[in-house]
């Protein structure tokens, strides 16, 4: 193939140093803590020849507040605060996944009502993180407009939030036996029209991004995490369905009432690009906000007047013993492990599995040999909130 | 919840690793999750045979997670099966009775995920990973003195020669956790008697 550099050979330039003498070594570069590609406070110390990554080390930490120190020493409600600040672009399934591994332990039956606004509320909140990780994906790779179209439909999830749970990022909503709060039916009926709109948006974006030769050109092909890659390093969520792995907790070992829905599970399929590649992985996100709205439809229909709450007693005590719970949360699975002791008000030891902290692991195995814009993109593909990996 | 038989996880791992001693824990509350533990010095061995063998696989290791029970520390290996047709889980443990040294084979070679878990739980509890490519701290500063999720780990007060932990901010009840455990411990005795 003839490109527009082969017109020849070039002419020798004479140099009067001593090539032989003259060495190459690879540049250092840290890209952040502060650099708007790494979405939060992560140093990436790259190791560069030119252009091309050699090495990528992640240096992890800078939002670390040892949140599992702090919840062993507040009772088991209050540590739902703590846990809203680990995905803070998805609290509602971080208060959700610990408020069903304490009830799990408990025992604790949660109404119905209370299952569906959870459904609910989480699914709004995927479309939400969706959303953001679709806007702030685009702006990785220069493309602006992207970003206003999401926030102005991320903000209407955002209002309804705000209405329901007094905030519009750390919700504390999610309770220990069920909701806090319940929906009005002209709420609902927002959500409704919301979903109409959002469908419709969603045509839109395909149009404006998802088939644009511009991104398919930057992503297709670039970054790709292979399947094996992504079992070795135990990867979930859209990164595994995005290497063509039909895996969702949601489907396959359901929680809640989740086994009474009707959804697909969308997996990268190499339309463009291969399976495991940026664009996969960022279509597999695009294809759950069309799977979210399906399933928000048949929480409306099921709904109907009850309690929102469960009977919990008034201070929780765990039986002695430890359990592992995980759910799915847009980014992945995030894991609870909870031991607890013989009448204690605090847990004993709280450990959380993020999933972002594992996608970050493999960055090391996809970089070398990746331009360093290409790396830009991969980092932005699976879409990390630094407080989930620094916990 | 796990969908795994652990007895027979159990006797299975006795039976294909020489001298693994693994014991099936079955919580008599169902509520409960069970777990397997096996022999410290073995637990490289037992995870090659867990995601290699053909009859109860494990593809995936979610994380890896430490406990300090004051007396000994444990480290939980939680592994996963991403399969349709049978979704697994299990918690598998090594007992670690010392508290000044602990340390247990790395599982890096068999599952790439346990490179930075295992960081994290040298970074919190100090346990160190033989054969561990990389083992340095990762979410706390690499001069970062103490093991922060050590039951007995007393907050510093500076770091650096920064005032970190100011008077006016301190957290007591994070910092005195030692002093309130013993009182927690008195009132039960006098409680009992």
């Amino acid at each position: 193939m003839q490109t527009r550099w082969d017109i020849g050979e070039p002419e020798k330039p004479t140099i009067n140093a001593d090539t032989e003498q003259m060495k190459s070594e690879l540049l250092v570069l840290n890209m952040g803590p502060q650099h708007p590609a790494t979405h939060g406070v992560l140093r990436i110390e790259i190791w560069t020849d030119s252009e091309i990554v050699a090495h990528a080390i992640p240096h992890l930490g800078y939002l670390h507040r040892c949140m599992e120190k702090h919840s062993e020493n507040i009772d088991f409600r209050g540590v739902i605060p703590y846990v809203d600040r680990l995905d803070y672009l998805a609290s509602m399934y971080m208060e959700w996944g610990y408020a069903l591994t304490v009830e799990k332990m408990l025992g604790t039956e949660v109404p119905r009502r209370a299952e569906l606004l959870r459904i609910l509320t989480g699914e709004l909140q995927r479309i939400g993180s969706h959303l953001m990780a679709f806007g702030t994906y685009a702006l990785d790779l220069g493309a602006f407009s992207p970003f206003l179209y999401a926030f102005d439909y991320r903000e209407r999830i955002l209002r309804l939030f705000e209405e329901v749970s007094g905030a519009r990022l750390l919700y504390n909503y999610i309770w220990i036996g069920g909701v806090w709060n319940d929906w009005t039916d002209e709420q609902l009926e927002r959500v409704k029209t919301f979903c109409d709109d959002m469908e419709e948006e969603a045509k839109k974006y395909h149009e404006l991004v998802s088939m644009n030769k511009i991104f398919v050109e930057r992503t297709a092909n670039v970054g790709v995490m292979s399947l094996q890659d992504c079992l070795d390093f135990g990867a979930t969520g859209p990164v595994l369905r995005g290497a063509g792995y039909k895996w969702d907790l949601r489907k396959n070992k359901p929680y809640s009432l989740y086994s009474e829905f009707d959804f697909d599970v969308p997996v990268g399929t190499g339309e463009q690009g291969v399976p495991g590649d940026c664009w996969n992985r960022y279509i597999v996100r695009m294809k759950e906000v069309i799977e979210s709205i399906k399933i928000i439809r048949q929480v409306m229909d099921k709904l109907e007047p009850g309690s929102i709450m469960g009977k919990v007693p008034k201070i929780i005590k765990l039986p002695k013993g430890e359990v592992y719970v995980r759910t799915e949360a847009p980014r992945g699975e995030i894991g609870f492990h909870m031991v607890a002791e013989q009448d204690q008000k605090t847990p004993y030891r709280l450990k959380v599995k993020s999933p972002c902290f594992t996608h970050i692991s493999m960055l090391p195995r996809v970089a070398p040999g990746q331009m360093i814009a290409d790396f830009v993109a991969t980092v932005g593909s699976i879409d990390i909130v630094l407080g989930e990996v620094d916990r | 919840m796990h969908n795994v038989d652990l007895n027979q996880l159990a006797s299975l791992i006795n039976k294909n690793v020489n001298g693994a001693n693994a014991t099936a824990h079955v919580p008599e509350d169902k509520k409960l999750d069970g777990s397997i533990t096996v022999e410290t010095s073995h637990v490289a061995k037992v995870c090659e045979w867990l995601r290699g063998n053909s009859e109860i696989p494990f593809n995936a290791l979610q994380s890896i997670s430490g406990v300090d029970y004051m007396e000994w520390m444990e480290v939980c290996y939680m592994f996963a099966h991403f399969d349709v047709a049978a979704p697994r889980e299990l918690i598998l443990k090594v007992k670690l009775t010392d508290r000044v040294n602990p340390n247990v084979d790395s599982i890096m070679k068999t599952y790439p995920a346990a490179d930075f878990q295992e960081r994290e739980c040298y970074d919190m509890f100090g346990i160190k990973f033989n054969n561990h490519k990389d083992l340095r701290r990762i979410l706390c500063p690499d001069d970062w003195k103490g093991w922060p999720l050590r039951k007995d780990y007393v907050a510093e007060k500076t770091y650096n020669g920064m005032d970190i932990y100011p008077d006016n901010k301190m957290n007591y009840e994070d910092r005195d956790y030692i002093v309130r455990q013993a009182m927690i411990k008195k009132a039960q005795e006098t409680k009992a008697q």
